[in-house]
């Protein structure tokens, strides 16, 4: 297995909703013009709270400074794991299942805290860049890992980066259990041909900005039957959208694409108050039981919850496993 | 080919079929303009050809790319792959009862929908096709679909799992189950099957090449690099690919996949097509956007002397088939160079056939030889001798024939060297008449012991009567007739030897020209023997040479009636005759008869119809002048005459000009004019004092004469040269270049080294002289240890050498009986020191010699030198016989 540390430098922002109004102009650059704006790694997820904003440094120029919008400080470098073709697994599942024994465990145990972003596509692992020197020193045993410099990979050693390396703190790990959230809607998981974006421009910006109009007056977060849930990502040239069937019955029919079996998923969102960038091992938590159990799951992470999916017909099972889990806490 | 960006594809087997792909399917046939059958709705392609639309299908929406089946049957079954990951069997302009109708709509559907990037039939196993898709995180990215797979009733177990849009399941002609699943988690950009092995697929991934084994699915050969678009094999040399990535092309091969073998030269916009071109090896174009031109790397290997591992030479060209930007392009797949270019913008197409280079070699001996495509042209001088209308011969043919001959060696009777260069041309034979006469003169100088005049007989006519002093004149009466004429003749020291050097006298001092006569009429040229005499004012001996003429064999009948009316002379002014035969002079064809009445009418000292007649020879008209034009004339005269002749490079002026900077300056007309570096350079050398030889231009036209003959591998004819170049000009003797040395005492073993006061005595100062004491050849002459034995034969090397080196030999003054002693005194050239400049290992050069003749490496064990490949001429025999 191969990881790769992408050429992306990137930073995590939170929009909040009565903010919007002033970063349309930036968003909507950054969407559709992707040309002209030299931003490549994009992902804007809205939630009930805020719109969470992951973009590299290019895209980053873009947002004016405001009250609204609220920057972790940190930089984050996007980890990808690369199966290198010669995945003997059988195993079915995939994203963050198939990583979490490998990646998401060790760097728990190493306190390094992720910043998790699954898309059509891929999964990707952000970690703070101060962390890297961990992070190639705790997973070096596991995979090849090669850095991407100007696009070409280039492996990387531990010995290269043993200068900057210092063991994050040992104190016993918290074990925090979040209150879970399970919504009633149906999410998928689809992408694009970068080429059709502007065949649904309008769809899109409708659904992204003027999504509460409809709506108004009541406070979506009271309503946590039905959470409001969309992302957007446009990494590399590539565009992953994540809604409910609710939204997705907007968009016309034959421009998505998703996986021919039509899978639908639903959430479990971690987390009641908001979760903060330091705590680690929040994705272990959810992940681990979903590897014991072969159950495969998209995991997104926002600026204040982070979000699990998981195939519509497990999610009884999922459900009652991680109740278990939180009663007798894993050691 | 998204949206409007078009493409092109040859149909694999009707060489006049091509596919343009762009919202739709156009199929197009190609023909002759204005043939019958193309001629309603054809569309003009180039001045001989149009395309005719024969079927569209626009069937299948957000097509991707199109692959054709590569099989004759079906024949037009067309795979698109569509943006949502679905390929599509469709095909073109087919009757619907055709074998392909059971596979026209199918459709193969992978588990997650994303763009299909390429597609590409397996060559060979025809049924397989793989389909390249973008990036999905659970899903594979290369599916190799069978074709004929069924839609199969397990999978329509899972089928209420399986929600397909309605209607797929209804036609059973919908495949989600690909042959094999490759590349997990990754994207693929292109795809094509490798020839060596149907089960070997080349994918060029995100961010790497990949080589799939579909008989070990597991196992991949891959390598890291950006270039992963476009992956195309060469079709004349299966290990080489091309892959790109933005401007760049990178060029592999797969036996050393590890890095690129070559990277091409980086176009500013990024690439969209590149294709090898399948009709001529190494030819690769490519094609970036929003361009016009269609640039071409002609990769050759060229073997070297020296090892293999050299790059090939890249010659880089754009052609432009079109004023508008070119969209896409398909080279012919059978027609030579032959391409379809469409235009970006409205689907205009182009037939275009990129010229091929023409390469282009002059053999070092006359002929010429062109490569152009396929051919291959050669042009030889035409073998026929003589023959009605044959050209002139070429100057390099000829100066080949004369080095053989030995034109230009003859040092003693110099003029008949005119004869050696084929006796042919009266410019070589002036010349070297002259040269003849010059040294004659200089010969007879020094016996007499009279070097005044010597220095200047070289200097020409030119400045030999420019310096003339005591001119008498006087009037002689026709001799042989008691008529008094008053023409007067001047005579001065100069003007006789002026005379002698054209040959119109002998040595002494009275004029008498009847040896010359005598040469002439044995010569058969009569009208110049009679119009000498004449000159003489020898009236009688003119006539009688006419009538000699007349009756000689194959004589001139007319000759007579010349000589009656020269009987008929008369200096009355006003005479009927004189009237005559200043008009009819004229419509005389020989140019001396006509000279000798133009003297005869002439005006009292003007003799212009004679010296300004230039078909007569200018030995005779300088010597004509030498005797009747006075001190004040002769000079401009000769001035205008030489300017005159170096205008034109006529050898014959330099009886005028000499071996002078003027004959340089005429010399070089000639050569400008001919060629002829051999005349030049043998003839510059006769310059006695040297002073000519330095001109830098006649060095120049000595080297290129070396260098001729080095061309022609006249080996001994060279050396030849040189060594009689360095008896005439001895500062031209080259220095010695290599010395050996002992091992012991680190003196030169060569003898004659400090013996001879001047080096470059050929090469018998390698050889060890023996010494008066008789120490061994093998050994060092300064400390007696013994010589480096020959790698061969292990004995010490040493050739015997005279000890007397100092006598001249070969100078040719006592002949035979030098050369005999020469014999002797020069080592055997097998018992030469031989060695290799780069091992430094060496011997005997027969055994030497004898050895490489089987062998390639050094005969030193262990040494792995390849001496002999090292010489690139050692392995040449020389063409000229010695």
């Amino acid at each position: 297995m191969d990881l790769h540390i992408l050429d992306h430098r990137l930073r995590v922002t939170s929009i909040c909703k009565n903010g919007l109004v002033n970063f349309t102009h930036p968003l909507i650059k950054l969407i559709f013009l992707r040309n002209r704006a030299r931003c490549k790694f994009f992902s804007l997820t809205e939630t009930p709270e805020n719109y969470t904003v992951v973009l590299d440094e290019e895209g980053f120029k873009e947002l004016q400074p405001s009250e609204h919008l609220l920057v972790e400080s940190s930089v984050w470098l996007p980890l990808n794991v690369v199966s290198n073709g010669n995945s003997s697994s059988s195993s079915q599942a995939v994203g963050v299942t198939k990583i979490a024994k490998s990646v998401i465990a060790p760097l728990a145990q190493q306190h390094v805290s992720v910043f998790m972003l699954s898309t059509y596509q891929t999964d990707f692992i952000l970690v703070r860049e101060k962390d890297l020197a961990v992070v190639i020193n705790t997973l070096e045993e596991e995979f090849n890992i090669y850095r991407e410099v100007g696009g070409e990979y280039s492996a990387v050693l531990s010995q290269d980066v043993r200068n900057g390396f210092q063991k994050n703190g040992k104190e016993a790990p918290q074990l925090t259990v979040h209150p879970l959230l399970i919504p009633q809607n149906q999410f998928c998981v689809m992408s694009l041909d970068p080429d059709t974006l502007p065949a649904i421009a309008t769809t899109l910006i409708d659904v992204l900005f003027y999504s509460n109009s409809p709506k108004e007056g009541a406070l979506p977060s009271q309503d946590l039957d039905c959470i409001k849930f969309f992302s957007f990502s446009l990494i590399d040239g590539y565009v992953s959208l994540v809604m409910d069937t609710e939204a997705q019955r907007q968009f016309p029919a034959d421009l998505l694409f998703t996986s021919s079996s039509r899978e639908l998923w639903r959430m479990v969102r971690i987390g009641g108050q908001p979760l903060g960038f330091d705590e680690c091992g929040i994705v272990a938590q959810i992940s681990q039981p979903l590897a014991d159990n072969d159950i495969s799951a998209y995991y997104i992470s926002t600026f204040s919850f982070d979000h699990a999916l998981v195939p519509e017909e497990d999610i009884v099972s999922v459900t009652e496993m991680l109740q278990q889990h939180r009663k007798e806490p894993a050691c | 080919m998204s949206g409007s960006k078009p493409d092109i594809l040859w149909s694999p087997h009707h060489a006049d079929r091509y596919v343009i792909c762009d919202s739709e399917l156009g199929l197009y046939r190609i023909g002759p303009v204005g043939s019958g059958e193309t001629k309603a709705g054809a569309l003009p392609l180039s001045v001989e050809t149009a395309a005719t639309l024969l079927a569209i299908n626009s069937d299948t929406p957000y097509m991707k790319c199109v692959a054709w089946y590569p099989k004759h049957e079906p024949e037009c079954l067309l795979a698109v792959g569509q943006a949502n990951g679905r390929v599509v069997l469709t095909s073109l302009g087919q009757s619907h009862n055709s074998k392909c109708k059971e596979l026209m709509g199918k459709e193969f559907v992978p588990k997650h929908a994303r763009q299909c990037n390429t597609l590409a039939w397996n060559p060979v196993d025809s049924n397989w096709l793989a389909a390249g898709l973008d990036k999905h995180r659970a899903d594979f990215s290369v599916l190799i679909w069978d074709i004929s797979s069924k839609f199969s009733p397990e999978a329509s177990v899972a089928a209420e799992k399986i929600r397909l849009s309605s209607g797929d399941t209804d036609s059973g002609l919908v495949v989600t189950k690909p042959l094999y699943e490759l590349g997990q988690n990754d994207a693929c950009l292109s795809l094509c099957w490798l020839p060596r092995d149907q089960k070997l697929l080349l994918a060029g991934m995100h961010r790497n090449l990949a080589i799939f084994d579909l008989r070990n699915t597991s196992q991949k050969t891959f390598v890291n690099t950006k270039a992963i678009q476009g992956v195309t094999v060469d079709p004349h040399f299966p290990d080489r690919v091309a892959s790109f990535f933005e401007g760049q092309v990178a060029i592999w091969d797969l036996r050393k996949f590890e890095k690129p073998v070559l990277t091409l030269t980086e176009q500013p916009k990024p690439l969209t097509k590149v294709a090898w071109c399948p009709t001529r090896m190494g030819l690769l174009a490519t094609l970036t956007r929003d361009s016009n031109i269609i640039r071409l790397y002609d990769m050759q290997h060229t073997p070297t002397p020296i090892g293999d591992e050299t790059e090939p030479t890249i010659i880089e060209r754009s052609v432009q088939p079109s004023n508008s930007l070119i969209g896409s392009f398909a080279w012919h797949p059978t027609s030579q160079n032959r391409m379809v270019v469409v235009s970006a913008a409205n689907r205009a197409m182009t037939d275009f056939t990129v010229f091929e280079r023409i390469s282009l070699a002059w053999s070092s001996t006359t002929s010429l030889m062109w490569a152009c495509g396929r051919h291959l042209y050669e042009c030889a001088e035409e073998a026929g001798v003589g023959g009605e209308g044959t050209v002139e011969k070429d100057i390099a043919t000829k100066m080949r024939q004369r080095a053989q001959s030995r034109y230009g060696h003859d040092m003693v009777q110099v003029w008949k060297n005119h004869l050696l260069a084929g006796g042919d041309d009266p410019q070589l034979k002036s010349l070297w008449y002259t040269l003849f006469f010059m040294k004659q003169y200089t010969e007879d100088m020094e016996q007499k012991q009279q070097g005044s005049k010597q220095a200047l007989v070289y200097s020409g006519i030119k400045n030999i009567v420019k310096s003339s002093s005591g001119t008498t004149e006087n009037r002689r009466c026709w001799s042989g007739s008691d008529r008094q004429t008053d023409v007067p003749r001047f005579h001065s020291e100069e003007r006789s030897l002026a005379l002698r050097l054209c040959g119109w006298i002998n040595r002494g001092p009275d004029i008498n020209v009847e040896p010359f006569l005598r040469s002439l009429e044995g010569e058969g040229e009569w009208e110049r023997a009679a119009a000498v005499a004449l000159f003489n004012l020898d009236i009688r001996r003119a006539i009688q040479i006419l009538n000699k003429g007349a009756s000689a064999e194959r004589g001139d009948l007319n000759l007579n009636v010349v000589a009656m009316a020269l009987s008929g002379y008369t200096d009355e002014k006003s005479s009927l005759w004189r009237e005559m035969c200043s008009s009819l002079r004229l419509q005389l064809k020989n140019p001396y008869l006509c000279v000798m009445f133009a003297f005869l009418t002439s005006e009292l000292g003007t003799y212009d119809g004679v010296l300004y007649e230039s078909s007569v020879a200018v030995t005779d008209r300088v010597a004509f002048a030498c005797m009747f034009l006075n001190d004040a004339q002769l000079p401009r005269y000769m001035e205008k005459l030489t300017s005159e002749m170096k205008e034109v490079g006529n050898l014959e002026g330099i009886l005028l000009t000499g071996l002078t900077k003027d004959g340089v300056d005429l010399m070089e007309s000639y050569v400008d004019r001919t060629g002829d570096v051999q005349t030049a350079s043998f003839c510059m050398l006769k310059g006695s004092p040297g002073e000519v030889v330095k001109d830098p231009r006649v060095q120049c036209w000595i080297e290129n004469y070396r260098n001729l003959l080095d061309a022609w591998r006249f080996w001994h004819k060279r050396a030849e040269f040189d060594i009689h170049r360095s008896k005439l000009d001895p500062s031209s003797k080259p220095l010695a270049q290599v010395f050996v040395s002992c091992n012991f005492c680190g003196k030169s073993i060569s003898y004659s080294c400090s013996a001879m006061p001047h080096q470059g005595r050929g090469f018998s100062q390698y050889g060890v002289s023996g010494s008066p004491t008789k120490s061994k050849v093998t050994s060092c002459p300064g400390c007696r240890k013994p010589l480096p034995r020959c790698a061969l034969c292990l004995m010490n090397m040493g050739t015997p050498v005279s000890n007397c080196p100092g006598t001249g030999h070969g100078t040719g003054k006592s002949g035979e009986k030098v050369d005999l002693t020469r014999e002797n005194k020069l080592a055997q050239f097998n018992n030469w020191f031989t060695w290799c400049h780069n091992c430094r290992h060496g011997g005997h050069a027969g055994h030497i010699l004898s050895w490489f003749r089987d062998h390639t490496e050094c005969p030193v064990s262990a040494c792995t030198c390849k001496c002999m490949q090292l010489d690139t001429t050692g392995n040449l025999v020389p063409s000229d016989s010695h």
